[in-house]
């Protein structure tokens, strides 16, 4: 075949997809529609970044001007707001299982007299770690106010007996420590989910209709015309066929890209052209993976089940919430199989923290590679398409 | 009724599609869930230490920090530069930087300040490394001021150094494991979003099977729509019953998850959780021109109803819109209802609000059902 006879056939090919798609209001929604509402879903979902305001109770058996001072001082915390004063711990308890409070503090009777008679009183933090984010993030205010009520005693005391406010200090906290987040300094949630969990949720619909789409050509008995216009070179029906979609699925992507690092103006420190570059990439090897997985196993339901078995355990398995290195050994070498994961190392290590490829280039590496997987599948993809019948 | 069901019943086990939503994706998928998040913590994090105090003092914190459960010293290095190489290669997660004036200042009784630098890649490192320098600087700290007043009794010393003292008591989930967290919301969802396959493909397909894309047959039309939809319920209630009780009560003894809930509480929450599913999902059903059209509208699903199920993201922080979506699914109330018997340990008395709207939801439903399901066009022709 000629050269412009190659890109005649590939032309056609394009112009009947874009038909299809058009036509096809399946493909408006899993394409446009639904990969739209996931991107502004999830981003604003999270956008204060962390919760705040999260509803907390007080068991104040003390009742004294002490006690009510530091219920006060904490309510002025950022995250925890006190909702209700409970008589007794069992109510409170009953609150928390109801999930009406994250947590309460139980302040014990008598606290402001121990504390001036020097008998070391205890306050007592209970937070419901059945929900882990507000039981923690609730438990560091809790403690972070207990130890300023301890030092603002403390250092009456200590003043009492001739100290300077240097001695204080370290004799309150001989050893401070000073956290750097790198790069992500605020502890911002949206920061830490949406740059994934979003490209993961696209990852999935990519894959889902690349392989629906490729399927769908048996179901309706169209391959065969489909191979007649490429003049039977699976290369060019394959490239024909996906150009459109690659086209449309990129500018989603990018416009995902778009909304987090410029105009929500997330934490990047790469160039923006190299990070439509990877969108770029992780489109077209999620493509690439799902035309894999259906020469594999050409059903549609099976490929598509597959497909969605890859794209949900890409949400735990790429490991940004829960790190892969502490999972078990075996899903640690599993998770080489999922491009998400390669986009998220990709992501953290160059766009995030901004380290050279030096570091990530065999993520770069196993992404691309995912993109020659289906060459090797040509000549077991026309038979496929001549051959295979559509199974429900 | 009974013939439905039956027909149902034969049409559900001739069909692989359907059979691989309704068996092997709810074996599978909790087990998988469960194994990849069986770990639970995240323990020794790798983190690499610059000393410039090089003191007996400051190798007694490395050795302290080293023997939390948390931190791992995986490496000494000169200078802050040279470890945070360690960091781009991913062989370390975290420095801690001792500076040189460590000792001194503890022994000229200053303050002084050790620094943490974290690798933001996931929260969960900086959770790690955090809790292990904090809990030890702290216990350094106060062995420190004690030893540095000179008071009559060493209970004396102890209480100026801390005059209020504080305990806390993690509930539900004393070793904040991340699976006892996340996995009973996540089985509750693949219940959910498995009949929703499930049932959407199979009418998916009967859609595809006749002339005028209708959901009733000409052969069911006869029964009455009330019978059609009643029949099709029991037949899926019935095959997820006995699922469901795999899912919540087999899975989490498997892998030791918390289960504090009783037979009889988990059905209670279960007859209406299933129930409601199975009218939503019939109700679904007439978006589904095609049998393959199910996964592509719910798959991608799952991820934004666990966060809006207001467990990995507290519900007090979702605003009113996200609230009003997350109230349109039965998913929202069966997690959370089943999070709370199960984890929390509350009474189905603690579950009413949960309870009331998931039968609220079963009427709504089987109405709307009723009406997807009428036949609009079988009178015209």
């Amino acid at each position: 075949m000629s050269k412009t006879g190659i890109i005649q056939s590939l032309w056609d090919i394009m112009k009947r997809e874009i038909k299809t798609l058009i036509h096809a209001p399946i493909y408006w929604f899993s394409m446009i529609v639904f990969p739209l509402f996931v991107i502004f879903f999830f981003s604003g979902l999270m956008n204060e970044g962390l919760p705040t305001d999260m509803p907390v109770g007080v068991v104040d058996l003390d009742n004294s001007t002490t006690s009510r001072k530091l219920l006060r001082n904490y309510d002025a915390f950022q995250q925890s707001h006190i909702v209700a004063h409970y008589p007794d711990v069992n109510q409170a308890r009953r609150a928390m299982q109801k999930c009406e409070i994250y947590a309460f503090m139980y302040i014990p009777q008598n606290m402001e007299r121990d504390l001036l008679a020097s008998r070391q009183p205890k306050i007592s933090f209970y937070y419901n770690n059945s929900v882990l984010l507000a039981g923690s993030l609730i438990y560091k205010e809790m403690r972070a106010i207990s130890t300023l009520g301890a030092a603002s005693v403390g250092s009456a005391k200590l003043q009492a007996k001739g100290l300077t406010q240097h001695q204080i200090k370290s004799v309150l906290q001989p050893i401070a420590t000073d956290v750097h987040a790198i790069d992500n300094p605020m502890l911002n949630y949206n920061i830490a989910l949406s740059t994934t969990i979003i490209p993961a949720c696209l990852a999935l619909f990519i894959l889902l209709v690349t392989a629906y789409s490729v399927g769908i050509e048996l179901k309706n008995n169209r391959a065969k015309s489909w191979m007649r216009m490429a003049e039977n070179r699976v290369l060019i029906a394959l490239i024909g066929k996906f150009i459109p979609q690659t086209i449309i699925f990129t500018l989603v992507v990018w416009l995902y890209q778009y909304w987090l690092f410029v105009h929500l103006n997330f934490p990047h420190n790469c160039s923006f052209w190299a990070i439509l570059l990877i969108g770029f990439v992780l489109v077209v090897a999620a493509q690439s993976f799902a035309i894999f997985i259906f020469s594999l196993l050409p059903t549609l339901r099976m490929s598509m089940s597959i497909c969605s078995l890859w794209g949900v355990l890409s949400f735990s398995i790429s490991g940004f919430t829960y790190p892969v290195t502490s999972m078990a050994p075996s899903l640690q070498i599993l998770s080489w199989l999922f491009p998400m994961r390669h986009y998220f190392m990709i992501y953290q290590m160059n766009i995030l923290h901004g380290y050279s490829l030096h570091y990530s280039w065999m993520y770069v590496v196993a992404l691309l590679a995912f993109i020659l997987l289906p060459l090797f599948m040509l000549s077991r993809l026309k038979k496929i398409f001549y051959k295979y019948v559509y199974l429900p | 009724m009974i013939k439905i069901f039956l027909n149902e019943f034969r049409r559900v086990f001739s069909d692989t599609g359907v059979l691989i939503f309704f068996f092997i994706v709810p074996l599978l998928y909790p087990a998988l869930y469960s194994w990849l998040y069986n770990n639970e913590i995240v323990r020794e994090v790798p983190a690499v230490i610059v000393d410039d105090s090089k003191s007996s003092l400051s190798r007694e914190l490395i050795r302290r920090l080293n023997a939390t459960q948390e931190l791992n010293v995986v490496d000494y290095k000169e200078n802050i530069d040279e470890a945070r190489q360690l960091i781009m290669q991913q062989e370390a997660r975290g420095i801690v930087y001792i500076p040189s004036s460590f000792a001194a200042d503890i022994h000229s009784h200053r303050q002084t300040t050790v620094s943490l630098y974290v690798d933001m890649s996931s929260m969960l490192y900086y959770k790690s490394l955090l809790t292990s320098l904090t809990n030890v600087t702290l216990d350094m700290g106060s062995e420190i001021s004690v030893s540095m007043m000179n008071s009559q009794t060493h209970r004396e010393e102890q209480i100026a150094a801390a005059p209020l003292s504080y305990e806390a008591v993690p509930m539900f989930n004393p070793v904040g494991g991340y699976g006892c967290f996340l996995i009973p919301a996540v089985l509750m969802l693949v219940i959910h979003q498995t009949l929703i396959l499930g049932i959407g493909m199979s009418s998916g397909t009967l859609r595809e099977n006749n002339r005028g894309h209708k959901l009733i047959t000409r052969q069911e039309a006869p029964f009455g729509i009330a019978r059609v939809v009643l029949g099709k319920t029991l037949c899926y209630f019935m095959i997820y019953l006995v699922m469901s009780c795999y899912i919540t009560m087999a899975i989490p003894r498997m892998f030791n998850f918390i289960q504090l809930a009783g037979f009889w509480q988990i059905i209670a929450i279960l007859i209406p959780f299933l129930l409601a599913t199975i009218f939503f999902a019939l109700t679904l059903s007439c978006l589904m021109q095609q049998r393959e059209h199910v996964m592509l509208i719910i798959i991608f699903t799952s991820v934004p109803l666990l966060f809006i199920s207001g467990i990995p993201w507290p519900v007090s922080s979702l605003n009113a819109s996200y609230k009003a979506i997350s109230y349109i699914f039965p998913s929202t109330f069966g997690i959370n209802a089943f999070v709370k018997v199960n984890s929390m340990g509350a009474s189905l008395g603690d579950i009413l609000f949960e309870l009331r709207a998931l039968w609220i939801q079963v009427a709504v439903y089987f109405l709307l059902a009723l009406f997807v399901w009428k036949p609009k066009r079988w009178n015209k022709e």
